[in-house]
């Protein structure tokens, strides 16, 4: 392959790894979220399976895909209402609470599209995806304007959340609490800071974004649902977020390199044809693995994460 | 201290009884609000829960094809329990499921000529091993460099999906060229699990009913001999477990040869033709009772538990951590590729493409329901035996989709990990608790 | 009587699931006053504060301040009412820099930013401006810039009382404040509790040290068993007479011991050197020996070594550097299991996490170490006879306070669950007990169950390593002290030699013999 070839492929598979890099970043933002407050969510998958379906099913009935993605965001946040009392007031295992909210989605998911989306009455808008927003100048930049400034309204969303996010977690009020109650509890609580309260408002907040990152499959990519149309993105995006250790620009970065090979699929599909597709599946898989188990040993989570807190 | 105390006065069969309050409501709740979703999606409830019911328990062969359904259930239990008994949290079931399937199919299909007996085993511990291989990996990344294995054993899931895709699928190497489905071939009659149905044809020669007899008796010689050690001095002039165990082991090997005999003549139960209830279901009730010999019974078992109970501890005790957690892992995987040959063997005889079982989530819920019991895992697989094979005949007569079933599963799920729910629900006191704490965090 | 108290509490009535831990009890603090609250552990001086402080609710009784009632629901009450408290764990988080702890729960926001609300900009430069005002006003050196896990603790404890005043409390709850200080880090903390004093703050000093009340205190009161039993001032009381008042029998406040007669070695360092959890040396080239029939104590301010070292004895840690022998034998790359079957016996710090599993019964911790041996295992198979046989002879032996063999270990009183561990390690054939931290928090009773245990061991001819962070306890039962300060063992002295004051010193770092007798660093670049 020359050298011209890769410089003329490149922005394209930019902008598709900026792509598929985006509900796997999404993902991630939404365990530091919660992380941060110590909460474990293993169920980012799960809030966004459901939120995908929940989505489809909004955009379906009212013919609006915006309202679908608010409908999908505000599932997955009803869901993390339900991990959040499971884990913060009953104090039950983070994980198996995380596994029954995974069950549970793939269950209803299952249900909702037998029941009203494999052969569906009404018809969807067309189109049923959100559409590409080419920014005023920006877009006309080599290189970069067609990496950054082409794409679909969830990746912009996703770029300015990590920021904003950044920036909260940092530099405010709000993360210098929520960090507290991530690391010591207790010692948040002698100040008089209601540990389960910005336990169960990130929480929230962490599933609200886990939807975002769920109507990313249905309304951004495919338009429609799928079943299972997750395929363990929301697991990638916990790796991601280890990997960019439990901050939002970190996880973005850790989201961009698990998005390359799924980004790279069709093109090396062409380049190698002998290599069954099955294996190249399997790359963004072993690829967290193998991330995952080089860089645990430095990834230092918060001290109280995945520990409930027994107010007195 | 109050709460101890009425738990040393309490009768072992009042425990026993307390113990199954919470597990017995919470299904009872899920049902109920299965029902209540059904009915709000314009279902009726009561034709689909009749439909399961039916299908469970009532129409013909209702009963064998649950225990069929009931057997994956069983193993996969096992495993997750063991994993949870070491502190592990083994998410990867189901990819460990389709690993053993896969090895026992191709030993099913690539070895010949061997005696069914040495076939058989051979093709069982195949798929033990390369279940067992499949999550040791994540057990070692977990005890060696602390890489969290939930992670890893659902990575692993989708490299299992894809694998066997690949090795099943179009063009892959273990396709059956013969047949137009993407499928494997089917395996030799030697590496059959036997169904019930084929048992008298089996058991034709008496040669066999003599080897099956003899099995038997050598494994009747070894547990009672055991049981009679542990029990001690109870029974005078009878002390010697080698003369008990040779007396029970040559009684039932002679009632094995008897009934084996005359199961040509009368037929048994679940021996219908189209009956498909393999051993595999009396293998995973052995195996339980192995699993909870081992873990309450042995030094191996003691060890596991306590790294699950107190990893601190068990350092300070010289235990070492990273050893049994690669040792439980791979147990744990073990079983559920044991599950996955069994499978094989027992009932498909051959692997299909784009088999989606379902079983990995399942089967946490089974081993959480039976609190990490292995024995309480046999009539907790047996629920979700009977609730998965249920759910088709819910589905066809009310409508409704059989994803339901998992929801209730969720459901139940929910309220075993959180008995304050059902507790205040229905103002019953709690009973000590234990159990193991899995989360950690990623460290 | 006409300045009404700061803070006055009547008839203060807290019970937990089977314990009374505050039975009302009456505490007055005037204005400007220390009051020392004295008890022993598990005298409820801890919940009554935490019931001040608004971390519990009491079921019944009156809190006033200033002479009002007040309720107190919430540490963010407590707080508006001007009481501070600095908790016995200090209440910091470590990843966090000083002023990023202090400004917690009350940031002040950049002015442009402050209609964002809580997620306005932080304003570290004011927080950092009051913090070196507040610094210099009370002399209390903090820097504000400093990442908390980096400071030592007294500058953790100086930025606790920080924290209090950046709140502006007027009444000052301390919690066992001098129990992770050296004397000499005692007597600058009493330094600046009589110039908060003087300016007008009210302090309440819980401590268990009879020392320190006459020390510090302008008042004491005496709590046990959840009662007040009196009240008194410096001037009146004696150090037996408050003996007496807060164990409530006579208590000798002297070990009686015979000499020692010490033999052969049987633990001996050379040169060790052990890294922490960050790959920081935490022990430095220590060389040491212990003798078979002699307790070697090893004094000194906790974090300075001393768990590190336990845990490379115990194999619980890697050797960085150096050698270890037991009797003959070099220790390389051993498991604990290998050091255990070496004779040696361990009574870990952390005697819940490390010493218990708490879970398991009573009988099953007794054999948590031996679990693999005869007669408790025969090959893979667990022998339960003779685990219920062990536990029969062991409980009555050590008069282990249990329903029954069967109870989990976690229900025990901590001075049970220790006994658990003492009687397992010594039913076990060792030679070498290593004993760290072996009575913290332990009620009087056990404590001298302990000791006249570990003097009857050594009597009986082991050798016994003791680490204490307890200066009495390391003066009481040692035979030879060595000193730990910074991960090095600076000096080591025949107890009967040894002073308070100059083993405070030794703890500071300031002092020792580089070429004492019992030490020979090998210099190593």
């Amino acid at each position: 392959m020359d050298f011209a070839l890769i410089i003329a492929l490149m922005p394209g598979v930019l902008a598709s790894a900026l792509r598929f890099a985006t509900p796997i970043a999404i993902g991630a933002y939404s365990g530091v979220l919660c992380e941060r407050a110590a909460v474990i969510n293993i169920a980012i998958e799960g809030m966004m399976l459901v939120a995908a379906m929940v989505g489809d099913l909004v955009m379906l009935y009212t013919g609006n895909i915006w309202l679908g993605v608010i409908g999908g965001m505000l599932a997955s946040g009803l869901l993390a209402i339900l991990h959040g009392v499971l884990c913060i007031n009953f104090k039950t295992d983070q994980i198996i609470s995380g596994t029954v909210i995974n069950i549970f989605a793939i269950g209803i998911t299952g249900f909702a599209y037998r029941r009203f989306l494999a052969t569906p009455t009404l018809t969807r808008p067309i189109p049923s995806t959100l559409q590409p927003i080419h920014i005023p100048f920006l877009a006309q930049i080599p290189i970069l304007g067609d990496v950054l400034f082409q794409n679909r309204p969830i990746v912009y969303i996703m770029l300015i959340l990590t920021f904003v996010l950044q920036y909260v977690l940092f530099k405010t009020p709000w993360g210098l609490r929520t960090r507290a109650v991530g690391e010591h509890p207790l010692a948040a609580d002698t100040l008089g800071i209601d540990v389960y309260k910005v336990r169960h408002i990130n929480v929230f907040l962490g599933g609200l974004v886990a939807g975002l990152g769920g109507v990313w499959f249905s309304l951004e990519q495919v338009g429609h649902f799928d079943m299972l149309m997750t395929n363990g993105k929301g697991f990638i995006g916990l790796a991601a977020m280890i990997f960019g250790k439990w901050t939002p620009v970190g996880s973005f970065i850790a989201a961009l390199i698990f998005g390359l090979p799924e980004a790279i699929q069709i093109t090396m599909n062409f380049y190698f044809p002998h290599v069954p597709y099955q294996f190249l599946s399997m790359i963004p898989y072993v690829l967290t693995m193998i991330v995952l188990a080089g860089v645990v040993g430095q990834a230092i989570p918060p001290a109280a994460d995945g520990q409930p807190y027994d107010k007195q | 201290m109050s709460n101890h105390n009425d738990f040393e006065k309490t009768s072992p069969w009042g425990l026993f009884l307390q113990q199954l309050i919470v597990p017995a409501l919470a299904v009872v709740t899920a049902l109920v609000l299965g029902a209540i979703i059904m009915w709000a999606t314009g279902n009726d409830p009561l034709v689909a829960y009749r439909g399961l019911l039916d299908g469970a328990f009532l129409k013909k062969r209702a009963l064998s094809e649950t225990l069929v359904a009931t057997t994956p259930y069983i193993f996969l239990g096992l495993a997750v329990a063991f994993g949870f008994k070491c502190g592990l949290f083994n998410i990867g079931a189901e990819g460990q499921f389709y690993i053993g399937q896969l090895a026992a199919v191709w030993v099913g299909y690539n070895v010949h000529g061997l005696p069914a007996i040495l076939h058989l085993t051979l093709a069982l511990g195949a798929a033990i091993v390369a279940g067992a291989i499949w999550s040791g990996i994540p057990g070692y990344l977990r005890a060696k460099l602390g890489s969290h294995e939930v992670i890893n054993t659902i990575m692993m899931n989708y490299i299992a999906i894809y694998l066997a895709d690949y090795l099943v699928g179009l063009s892959g190497p273990m396709r059956d060229p013969a047949s137009s489905a993407p499928q494997t071939p089917a395996v030799d009659a030697s590496a059959q699990l036997p169904r019930l149905s084929e048992l008298p044809a089996l058991m034709a020669s008496p040669v066999t009913r003599f080897t099956a007899a003899l099995l038997v008796a050598v494994f009747a010689f070894i547990v009672v001999r055991w049981w009679w050690q542990q029990r001690g001095n109870s029974l005078r002039g009878w002390r010697n477990p080698w003369v008990v165990g040779l007396i029970s082991a040559g009684g039932l090997g002679l009632i094995t040869y008897v009934f084996l005999s005359s199961l040509n003549r009368i037929g048994g139960p679940f021996t219908d033709r189209a009956d498909r209830l393999h051993l595999g279901f009396f293998l995973a009730i052995l195996v339980a009772v192995l699993v909870w010999w081992i873990l309450e019974k042995t030094t191996l078992g003691f060890e596991v538990r306590t790294v699950g109970a107190s990893p601190e501890a068990a350092e300070y005790a010289g235990i070492s951590i990273v050893r049994n957690f690669v040792l439980a892992m791979a147990i744990s995987g073990g079983l559920a590729g044991l599950a996955g040959g069994v499978e094989v063997l027992g009932l498909e005889r051959n692997v299909k493409s784009f088999f989606s079982a379902g079983y990995g989530f399942d089967s946490i819920a089974v081993a959480l329901l039976a609190n990490n019991n292995p024995l309480g895992i046999i009539p907790a697989g047996f629920l979700f035996g009977a609730l998965r094979n249920g759910a088709d005949l819910m589905e066809l007569r009310a409508g409704v989709s059989k994803q339901i079933i998992l929801v209730v599963q969720a459901l139940v799920l929910m309220f075993i990990a959180a008995p304050v729910i059902i507790r205040k629900l229905y103002r019953i006191r709690a009973i000590r608790e234990e159990g193991v704490q899995l989360t950690r965090g990623w460290g | 009587m006409t300045k009404p108290p700061a803070l006055e509490a009547r008839g203060i009535t807290k019970a937990f699931p089977g314990v009374l831990a505050n039975d009302h009890v009456d505490l007055r603090l005037a204005q400007g006053e220390i009051h020392a609250l004295l008890g022993e552990n598990g005298a409820g001086k801890t919940t009554l504060m935490n019931i001040l402080y608004g971390l519990y609710q009491q079921d019944e009784g009156q809190v006033f301040i200033g002479g009002q009632e007040v309720d107190i629901h919430s540490p963010n009450e407590a707080i508006a009412h001007g009481i501070g408290m600095v908790h016995q764990h200090f209440m910091l988080i470590p990843v966090m820099t000083v002023a990023e702890n202090i400004m917690l729960g009350v940031e002040p926001r950049t002015a442009r930013s402050r209609w964002l609300g809580f997620i306005g900009q932080l304003d570290y430069r004011r927080v950092e401006s009051r913090v070196r005002e507040l610094s210099s006003q009370h002399s209390l050196e903090v820097d504000p810039t400093a990442l908390v896990q980096t400071l030592s603790v007294g500058a953790q404890q100086r930025v606790e009382i920080m924290k209090a005043l950046y709140r502006q409390a007027r009444i000052l709850i301390l919690d066992e404040p001098t129990a992770v200080l050296t004397p000499q880090e005692s007597e600058e903390l009493f330094q600046i509790m009589r110039s908060l004093a003087e300016r007008g703050t009210s302090i309440i000093f819980i401590t268990h040290k009879l020392k320190e009340v006459f020390a510090v205190a302008d008042r004491i009161t005496v709590m046990r068993n959840g009662q007040v039993v009196g009240s008194t001032t410096p001037e009146q009381a004696t150090e037996q007479q408050l003996a007496s008042m807060m164990v409530g029998r006579e208590v000798l406040l002297r070990l009686s011991k015979a000499p020692a007669h010490p033999k052969e070695a049987v633990l001996s360092l050379e040169n060790l050197s052990v890294n922490d959890d960050r790959g920081q040396k935490a022990v430095r080239e220590v060389t040491l020996r212990v003798r078979a029939g002699e307790i070697l104590g090893i004094a000194g301010v906790q974090g300075n070594g001393q768990t590190e070292l336990v845990e490379a004895l115990t194999g619980l840690r890697p050797i960085a550097l150096g050698q270890v022998r037991i009797g003959e034998k070099t220790l390389k790359e051993t498991s604990p299991r290998q050091i255990m079957e070496q004779g040696v016996g361990h009574i870990p710090e952390d005697r819940q996490k490390r010493g218990l599993v708490l879970r398991y019964s009573v009988e099953d911790n007794l054999v948590l170490c031996t679990y693999y041996q005869r007669p408790f295992a025969k090959g893979l198979i667990i022998q339960h006879e003779a685990i219920e046989e062990n536990a029969r002879r062991l409980i009555e032996e050590f008069d282990i306070r249990t329903p029954s063999a069967r109870t989990p270990a976690g229900t025990l009183s901590g001075g049970n669950q220790q006994k658990v561990i003492v009687a397992r390690e010594l039913s076990r054939p060792i030679k070498l007990l290593i004993a760290a931290q072996p009575t913290r928090g332990l009620d009087v009773g056990s404590i001298e169950f302990l000791h006249r245990r570990l003097i009857e061991q050594r009597d009986a001819g082991y050798a016994v390593l003791l680490v204490s962070a307890e200066l009495d306890e390391i003066l009481a039962l040692s035979d030879r002290i060595a000193v730990m300060y910074k991960g090095e063992i600076i000096d080591t002295l025949p107890a009967e030699q040894a002073t308070r004051e100059e083993i405070g010193l030794l703890m500071a770092g300031v002092g020792g013999h580089k070429t004492s007798p019992a030490r020979q660093p090998v210099e190593v670049n």
